[in-house]
């Protein structure tokens, strides 16, 4: 229970974020913050790929270690 | 007492908490200690042959230097402290972690990718220029919204304990996780030109600057890689050793003493500057004072193993624990020395401090973490207990052994410099030019150096260790009756 | 009477005391820097930096000279000897963050603006050990290729302004023109100097300015603005 909660609000607020790095990487200025910006995008969409994995493992009952 | 439900508590632990994560941050800190040893041991190489600085901008000393003090601090010593404390309040509280699995991650996702990116933008020259604060400003948002979600966990899980009492340990650890968010918060203010850019203008100045760094930068020692580390003494010690800690009152004298202190200690890195005299004097004098609470802490910690010193023969690893305590012990006596005012005027701006420094964190601080992770990884991977304890041996004679090369090296080289600078000749003159002290230094430099790579190649053998532990078949746990495993690591 | 147990056994009354133990140090010694007026002396000379040298101190920081140099000269009779007057704080009052640094691999370069030709500098900086052949100090050599990047300098004096340098809206505004004067020696440099006094003109290519441009140009203004004939020790008293 807790860990679905969990996994929804932290999903969303990643989601979010990775908006705004892509947000900052259209805008840059420097590489620094394109980088910074793209790798946020990435990392956003693995980190919610890897919820959603574990969510339906869960669901078929598989114990995800 | 709540030390001794600590000590009793993982019989009848549940087998609900989250310790995916904490092998998660364990094989992090591992992997950064590796990069943190190898380019520490390469910036020495830098010093002692500066033609490997390669005429590369990427991999000059001033821009690899934070690489080294960010991966060493941040990286290693961040992901240890970070999962020891997930795992420590777990079992300390009876609780699972606070916030479910996904909050967990994150924080560890979260945190690397910070280390990551840090590392990458010190690399194309990014930084703030405040030493041990040098991420620029997106970086440093990132890593606030971490941290109040690592804070919210630890704190949701001390709320949510069946124990009644908060143990001693997690005291430690909540200190580290508050003071170090004040400091980020308040030293990184700073106003970037642009959001679309790295580049950002502190919110102080000169002499504002200089002192709310180093308030930052003393207390980035005074608690993270001191009071996080002293809640992994509190909690591993009179685990390896099988004893409740020395004593409670004492535990309660030093917590509340060391929390009070060490914020004020930061003005002695400033002695003789355009800092005004009165803030380097209370600086001086809570230094020396501090003296009191850390060893007050040292003897703690060491004293829990009265009546169980034999275990250093038969288990190694808390060999390195123990050490670490020691060595906790004489940098602690050493730092309170070196804030006398007169002492400073000699060693400051020299190797002295560098090595005072290397003493502290790869005697305690590294020393505490391969104690802790050497305890952890077989009760994690639930093994029988660790693949080699003659290679824990090895290990822990190559870094001792390495750490005195490093420190007596960087003593001799500080103390030189400190002389040759202040020198004056028969007729009233500055004896030596500046280069001179340069050229007198490098054979120490080389000594340095290889002390260095000694540590590095111990953590080698510590992670090939570690690696077979959980891999070989050797150490695979009888299937039935209490874990045999938890024995051989000391428990 | 009083019993540690209760906060031992409330996660929240250990959090907040914990939380109040550690602000009293930091309170203390923090807001009277800002507060008492003496912190920082009275003396004339001291301006904002130009905008090269500007952008010199930033590439200064990045890269990472503060690891091996210091700019700040101990009120300590061999450091007076070898460098010059002890620094003050009204020197770096325009430095955000402040760049005392913390060890000596190097020499101390509080007041080395003067010290060498400019000249010398360029020719230091792309390959110190032909100079100096005991020196550690990498070479930076790419700096003298590398273009600077300016396009934002107007940014870069408004972000400034904002933190507390007083730069005025005619030397925002200014700010790319008095760049390029100090940037080639070949231009007039008369706007220049009088916004920013004693500014130094780095001898540059007379196409784009360079890296290295910028920093030497920012080396040679390091300690040279305070006019010492115009202080005295009552003058300085913290």
């Amino acid at each position: 229970m807790e860990d679905d909660i969990s996994g929804v609000l932290v999903g969303a607020l990643v989601a979010v974020l990775g908006m705004v790095g892509l947000f900052m990487a259209s805008g840059a200025y420097d590489n620094a913050i394109f980088i910074f910006g793209l790798s946020l995008a990435a990392f956003a969409v693995l980190f919610d790929i890897g919820l959603i994995r574990r969510h339906f493992d869960r669901r078929s009952g598989g114990r995800h270690v | 007492m709540s030390d001794a439900a600590a000590i009793s508590e993982t019989l009848r632990a549940p087998l609900t908490y989250n310790e995916d994560v904490v092998r998660k941050f364990v094989v992090a800190g591992m992997f950064w200690a590796l990069v943190a040893f190898l380019v520490g041991v390469y910036i020495a190489a830098e010093l002692a042959w500066p033609e490997a600085n390669l005429g590369l901008s990427y991999v000059n000393f001033g821009r690899l230097r934070p690489v080294h003090t960010s991966a060493a601090i941040f990286a290693f010593g961040g992901s240890v402290l970070i999962g020891t404390s997930f795992y420590v309040v777990q079992r300390t509280c009876r609780a699972r972690l606070f916030g479910g699995e996904a909050l967990a991650d994150f924080v560890f996702w979260g945190y690397q990718f910070f280390i990551v990116m840090v590392a990458l933008s010190y690399l194309m020259g990014y930084t703030q220029g405040l030493e041990y604060a040098e991420p620029e400003w997106h970086l440093d948002l990132w890593l606030t919204l971490i941290w109040v979600i690592y804070a919210v966990i630890f704190i949701g899980t001390l709320l949510k304990r069946e124990e009644p009492h908060i143990y001693v340990a997690n005291w430690f650890y909540l200190a580290f996780i508050l003071t170090v968010a004040v400091l980020h918060l308040v030293n990184n203010a700073a106003v970037p030109i642009s959001m679309y850019s790295a580049k950002s203008y502190a919110a102080y100045g000169g002499v504002q600057s200089a002192l709310i760094q180093w308030w930052y930068g003393h207390n980035a020692v005074g608690f993270l890689l001191t009071a996080g580390f002293l809640g992994m003494m509190y909690y591993f010690i009179p685990k390896q050793a099988d004893r409740p800690i020395y004593s409670y009152r004492l535990s309660v004298v030093h917590f509340w003493s060391f929390v009070f202190m060490y914020i004020w200690a930061g003005p002695h890195h400033l002695h003789y500057t355009s800092l005004p005299d009165w803030t380097q004097t209370l600086g001086m004098v809570f230094s020396l004072m501090l003296w009191m609470p850390s060893w007050g802490g040292m003897i703690n910690g060491l004293m829990t193993l009265s009546g169980a010193w034999d275990k250093l023969r038969t288990d190694p690893a808390l060999r390195f624990s123990v050490t670490a305590v020691g060595f906790y012990g004489m940098a602690t006596f050493e730092g309170p020395v070196l804030s006398i005012r007169d002492v400073n005027a000699l060693a400051h701006y020299t190797d002295w401090i560098v090595g005072h420094v290397h003493s502290g964190t790869l005697g305690w601080n590294a020393f505490m973490s391969f104690g802790a992770i050497y305890y952890l990884v077989p009760v994690l991977w639930k093994r029988s207990g660790l693949y080699s304890a003659r290679l824990v041996a090895w290990h822990y004679w190559i870094s001792t052994l390495g750490i005195v090369l490093y420190i007596s090296s960087l003593w001799v080289a500080g103390i030189m410099q400190g002389l040759m600078w202040r020198a004056y000749d028969a007729f009233g003159f500055l004896q030596y030019s500046f280069v001179e002290s340069v050229s007198a230094v490098h054979p120490y430099y080389v000594i340095r150096w290889l002390g260095g790579m000694m540590f590095f190649v111990g953590a080698l053998i510590m992670v090939y260790n570690l690696v077979m532990t959980v891999r070989s078949p050797s150490t695979r746990r009888a299937v039935t009756g209490y874990p045999v495993g938890a024995i051989a690591a000391g428990e | 009477m009083f019993r540690h147990e209760w906060i031992e056994k409330n996660a929240i009354l250990l959090l907040v005391l914990t939380l109040l133990t550690i602000s009293v140090g930091g309170i203390v010694e923090i807001i009277p820097l800002f507060t008492i007026e003496t912190t920082i002396e009275r003396v004339v000379g001291m301006r904002p930096y130009t905008p090269l040298e500007l952008m010199g101190r930033n590439l200064y920081i990045r890269e990472g000279c503060y690891t091996c140099h210091s700019q700040q000269i101990r009120a300590l009779k061999d450091e007076v000897e070898r460098y010059g007057h002890f620094s003050l704080a009204a020197e770096s009052m325009y430095d955000h963050p402040f760049q005392w640094g913390s060890k000596r691999i190097g020499p101390d370069l509080a007041r080395v603006g003067g010290k060498y030709s400019s000249d010398w500098h360029y020719a230091h900086l792309v390959n110190p050990q032909e100079l100096v052949p005991e020196s550690l100090m990498p070479k930076y050599g790419f700096m003298a290729t590398t273009p600077l990047d300016f396009d934002h300098i107007d940014k870069h004096l408004r972000a400034n302004r904002i933190v507390g340098v007083p730069y005025t809206d005619d030397q925002i505004a200014h700010a790319k023109d008095d760049l390029l004067a100090q940037a080639n020696a070949q231009m007039d440099a008369d706007a220049l100097m009088k916004r920013y006094p004693k500014a130094v003109v780095v001898p540059g290519n007379d196409r784009a300015p360079t890296e290295l441009d910028a920093l030497v140009a920012y080396l040679q203004m390091l300690g040279t603005l305070v006019d010492f004939s115009n202080t005295s020790p009552e003058k300085l008293q913290q």
